[in-house]
């Protein structure tokens, strides 16, 4: 408890930091949406640009004269902040006592290395979500001037609930990562690697139709924004997909750390 | 049974050797030293004790349970000291204690008063502003507080100025009454001298030898020294005798067997000056060094 406690504290800063980051790209966002905001003659413009390049950014699926549409080319922006907050949060709380040194110190309290795991990933698991409601509160205020419709909303719910099942997915990872390396300094960028290849995953399938079976390698892809607009559900296969990945890695990082020797 | 027993502990970090084969005991109530030159394996074997890191071979228990499988609940009754200590950011003296102190059944916050007001420590002060002696000092009262009833000092002096050492040993001392087990490694021999009963000696990651101080000074070698008229140097060339240094007459030598020996050589000789010492804990030291 008072790992987890201390461990809440000490991330509370890095929360802050992140909190700021996604304010500002919501209020430049919907400053830039004012622009778009119920202009056809946008979509003319949009339509003479190379198809291509609308889909690297996800812009063909949306009528981005719509708050909602908007809004769904937005996801793609909270789901990698998410991503990357929530992998650092996860390595990071494990590896920095390693880094600070300060890991004899916590280790040679009365606590087995199990409880010490669950108590940092669960600090860095409030965080996510804090993230995310965070993100879904600046949303709401931010959209209030455009009057949005119900529909808004309900949309809004799903991208928030997608962000959070991205952050568990890249926690884990980090936790893994955390956990599983002896050598701390590798595993931040190790982690900003695997985002960047999964983004870029992600990016690729909806580039080329071959590349579709790469869609199953990226949790940017397991939510897509374009389909729970649609549908108006997330897929229950990918959900699934997340909650067992996550456990995959909690596991490994459960049985990794327990088992290796501390870098001091 | 002992409390701390460790049998032919192993240690291999990759390719490079922590320790090897190291086997001891150590007695409930005893000051059991550990010395050994930098990176004879001391922090290994302890690190090994408190499983931080674990064995390569061999096993080794605390209070009978196995320290890899009972780790925490070994540690409840475990006080450690690291050579280095770090501390969490931003914290003041007496959170970092409260936080430490929460882990273990019981309230110790007289205790911790008490031990602060002995090593001068003051604990409204942040831990980042204090020098490294004080930080120490937090480590000091950090492994105390819980009344353990086994102390693991890595190197406990470095950073203390002598008066700040001499409460520290003193406080030590107090412990060791009580009861506890005192496991104190370090390389400077004298604090080991002033302190422990038994010693162990390690070197390049194994046990050269384990005996109690008393009979490593007194039974083990004699440092003699003889001084003659004539300029020849007398020769000294019976067994047992080592480390022969000549000068003006004069003959230095480390004796290791019956006394007796060297006093009949000596009573041949016409003699101007003759003493025989016990050797100090360093000069043993160096003997097993070389």
């Amino acid at each position: 408890m008072n790992i987890f406690l201390r461990e809440l504290k000490a991330n509370f800063k890095s929360l802050l930091i992140w909190s700021g980051i996604i304010l500002l790209l919501i209020v430049i966002a919907v400053g830039k949406f004012a622009a778009f905001a119920g202009d056809p003659e946008m979509l003319k413009m949009l339509d003479t640009m190379p198809p291509a390049l609308l889909d690297t950014f996800g812009m063909r699926a949306f009528n981005l004269t719509t708050l909602t549409g908007f809004y769904g080319v937005m996801f793609i922006y909270f789901g990698l902040m998410g991503a990357i907050a929530a992998a650092l949060w996860g390595s990071d709380s494990i590896s920095k006592e390693e880094r600070d040194k300060t890991v004899e110190l916590a280790l040679v309290l009365p606590v087995s290395r199990s409880q010490v795991v669950t108590a940092k990933a669960l600090a860095a698991l409030v965080n996510c979500v804090a993230f995310v409601l965070i993100t879904w509160g600046i949303s709401l205020i931010a959209v209030q001037s455009y009057t949005p419709d119900p529909a808004f909303y309900k949309f809004l719910a799903l991208e928030m609930q997608a962000m959070l099942a991205i952050e568990v997915v890249f926690l884990a990872v980090g936790l893994l990562l955390g956990c599983g390396l002896k050598h701390y300094k590798i595993a931040g960028p190790l982690m900003v690697g695997i985002i960047l290849t999964t983004y870029f995953m992600s990016v690729a399938t909806a580039l080329d139709k071959r590349l579709d079976w790469l869609k199953y390698l990226t949790p940017f892809k397991y939510f897509d924004a374009a389909g729970f607009l649609q549908s108006g559900r997330l897929e229950r296969g990918y959900l699934l997909l997340t909650a067992g990945i996550a456990a995959v890695c909690v596991t490994a990082a459960y049985q990794l750390y327990r088992r290796r020797d501390l870098y001091i | 049974m002992s409390i701390i027993e460790v049998s032919q502990l192993t240690k291999y970090y990759g390719k490079a050797r922590g320790i090897v084969d190291v086997s001891f005991g150590v007695e409930k109530g005893e000051i059991f030293g550990f010395i050994g030159p930098n990176g004879a394996g001391k922090s290994t074997t302890i690190r090994l004790l408190l499983s931080l890191i674990h064995p390569t071979g061999g096993k080794a228990t605390i209070f009978g349970k196995d320290v890899t499988t009972h780790g925490p609940e070994i540690r409840r009754d475990i006080g450690y000291l690291p050579s280095e200590v770090y501390y969490y950011e931003g914290m003041r003296v007496i959170d970092l204690l409260k936080y430490s102190a929460s882990f273990y059944p019981g309230d110790h916050t007289q205790r911790m008063h008490a031990l602060a007001e002995t090593m001068e420590l003051e604990l409204n002060r942040r831990i980042n502003d204090l020098s490294y002696g004080n930080k120490k000092k937090v480590g000091i009262v950090q492994g105390l507080l819980h009344s353990p009833s086994v102390l693991f000092l890595d190197e406990p002096t470095a950073g203390l100025d002598p008066l700040m050492q001499r409460k520290f040993f003193n406080l030590i001392r107090e412990e060791n009454a009580r009861g506890v087990t005192v496991f104190f490694s370090s390389h400077i021999l004298s604090e080991v001298q002033r302190l422990c009963n038994r010693v162990g000696i390690i070197r390049e990651g194994r046990i050269v030898e384990i005996s109690d101080i008393r009979t490593l000074q007194q039974n083990n070698y004699k440092k003699v020294r003889v001084s003659t008229d004539s300029t020849a140097p007398v020769v000294f060339d019976m067994p047992g005798v080592t480390h022969v240094q000549a000068e003006n007459g004069t003959v230095h030598f480390f004796f290791k067997g019956d006394i007796n020996t060297v006093l009949q050589r000596l009573s041949a000789l016409r003699v101007t000056d003759v003493s025989i010492e016990e050797p100090t804990l360093e000069e043993i030291f160096m003997h097993y060094y070389e």
